[in-house]
């Protein structure tokens, strides 16, 4: 890659103002490092996974609403978490996190286990049992 | 004094400015750590080859980036099917997170501390006491709770790299070397990110030169970084590793849309170019890095084979690039007819082969010479 080969699409939105390091042969066959600006091709690449996680992330809080999962499924894919980080996290075993994504027990669960999940989530316990109308 | 007063008085001009050295422009940015000393912020390409090469010339021995990267044996190619992200198979264009760090301290020499905490509290006391003797102190973090960092990059992964400077009010002064000036981080971001738990969890860890070999034998520390590398790309018997890895995924891939359907085949080369592209590789999967570290090494033996690898693996990084522009075109389901997952996978063949016969001459030129 030649320093003027390195992508400077532009992509202001995407980097939110950073620039990514890369490495280009100049005019005397040297490298340097060059900072870009974006690519689009990344951009896209990059796009597709954002949207795909935010895709899911609707669907779930969806489902909340529709009585299938908990509060604590959204919150736990919010922060790209699956149950057994979380249950890491918060010192709870994967297999009682994945019994609390089910609404019925995890309206019965104690202030205590709320709080771990909550500490681990980095919210408070209010924002833990609920879900954004939008 | 307040720190924002210190900066000012010291360093008025605090956007990155160029500067020349040995003939290459290198963008960097002034900052003070807690130890009243200047440090410069260089950008890197790289998290862990930027962080220890920050950490060897605050020391006083001037190392480039790409020296780390090829001493430390950064290059590889792996293609984890067991180890998921976001449900994905990952592929890595680099060793396993904390080697490039450890081997380059190995063959360059030095005395270093390296520590885990099982307690946050403790972790955190011992990095402050740390600082507060006037050094700068690297540690590995989990990149989601980096809230620095733009949303669209930020996902659990427990292998980043970062420095920290100074404390200041609620927070410390971070020298991230991926991004292009210094930044602040909440402490209690920095905690999270420190003692976050998952898969390859960093424990706290944190690493630091006491001291570091002012006159370290580079030739030997360059040649060993390369027998080494060629080791890892050429003799693991594993079919998921190195150039047999590469050609095991190409291979995959020419058929990809046929065994997974062209979502899920989409989702997974879309995989393979984000951990190529995106993940701080300094472009085409730290190839350009490591042809960067070969030019270097070139000047530094005086050799023209050297010289001439260096040109070649920028041709193959040139055919990884395209690589990614036809699967971002693949996925785009534009150029229907040329386009396919066939000649994506064709492309990443050629790299296989390309690859090997290099590093089988490197090897044979790594092994004439003399350190």
């Amino acid at each position: 890659m030649k320093v003027n080969e390195v992508p400077q699409d532009n992509t202001l939105k995407y980097y939110e103002g950073i620039k990514r390091a890369c490495y280009a042969i100049n005019d005397e066959g040297k490298y340097v490092i060059v900072a870009s600006n974006g690519w689009n091709a990344e951009e896209f690449i990059n796009g597709l996974a954002v949207h795909e996680l935010a895709v899911n992330l609707e669907k779930t809080r969806k489902a909340v609403f529709e009585g299938v999962k908990s509060p604590l499924a959204y919150h736990m894919e919010r922060r790209q978490m699956i149950p057994d980080i979380l249950g890491k996290t918060a010192g709870i075993a994967a297999f009682r996190v994945k019994r609390h994504c089910r609404p019925e027990i995890f309206a019965k669960l104690k202030d205590s286990v709320l709080d771990r999940y909550a500490d681990a989530l980095a919210i408070t316990r209010e924002e833990l049992k609920t879900v954004p109308q939008k | 004094m307040k720190t924002e007063e210190i900066e000012k008085i010291n360093f008025p001009g605090k956007e990155p400015e160029k500067i020349s050295r040995k003939g290459k422009v290198l963008l960097i940015t002034s900052e003070i750590t807690s130890g009243g000393r200047p440090f410069v912020h260089h950008h890197a390409a790289h998290c862990e080859s930027g962080v220890t090469s920050a950490l060897f010339r605050d020391k006083g021995l001037e190392i480039s980036e790409p020296m780390i990267f090829g001493i430390g044996s950064g290059i590889f190619f792996g293609h984890l099917p067991f180890v998921k992200f976001v449900g994905l198979p990952i592929s890595t264009y680099r060793c396993q997170p904390g080697a490039i760090f450890r081997k380059a301290a190995k063959r360059l020499g030095g005395k270093f501390v390296t520590q885990h905490f099982r307690n946050p509290r403790k972790g955190m006391d011992e990095m402050r006491r740390v600082l507060n003797t006037g050094q700068i102190v690297g540690l590995t973090t989990n990149i989601y709770w980096l809230s620095y960092f733009p949303n669209r990059f930020r996902f659990q992964f427990n292998g980043h790299n970062i420095i920290v400077l100074r404390e200041i009010e609620n927070g410390f002064r971070v020298s991230d070397p991926v991004l292009d000036k210094p930044v602040d981080c909440l402490t209690e971001d920095l905690i999270r990110a420190r003692f976050a738990r998952g898969p390859l969890e960093p424990k706290g860890f944190m690493y630091y030169p006491v001291s570091v070999n002012h006159n370290p034998d580079l030739r030997t520390a360059c040649i060993k970084g390369m027998l080494d590398t060629c080791n890892m790309m050429l003799r693991i018997p594993l079919p998921i590793f190195g150039i047999r890895g590469i050609r095991y995924r190409a291979k995959k891939i020419i058929t990809f849309d046929k065994t997974h359907g062209f979502e899920e085949a989409c989702r997974q080369l879309g995989m393979i170019v984000r951990m190529q592209e995106e993940v701080g590789t300094g472009g085409a999967g730290f190839r350009y890095m490591y042809a960067a570290f070969l030019q270097e090494a070139a000047e530094l033996f005086g050799s023209s084979e050297l010289d001439e690898l260096s040109r070649e693996m920028t041709a193959i990084g040139d055919i990884w690039r395209e690589f990614a522009v036809v699967s971002a075109r693949v996925i785009k389901k534009r150029f229907k007819q040329e386009e396919t997952f066939a000649k994506a996978g064709g492309l990443m063949l050629i790299c296989a082969g390309r690859e090997e016969e290099l590093f089988k001459n490197l090897r044979i030129v790594a092994g004439n010479l003399k350190s």
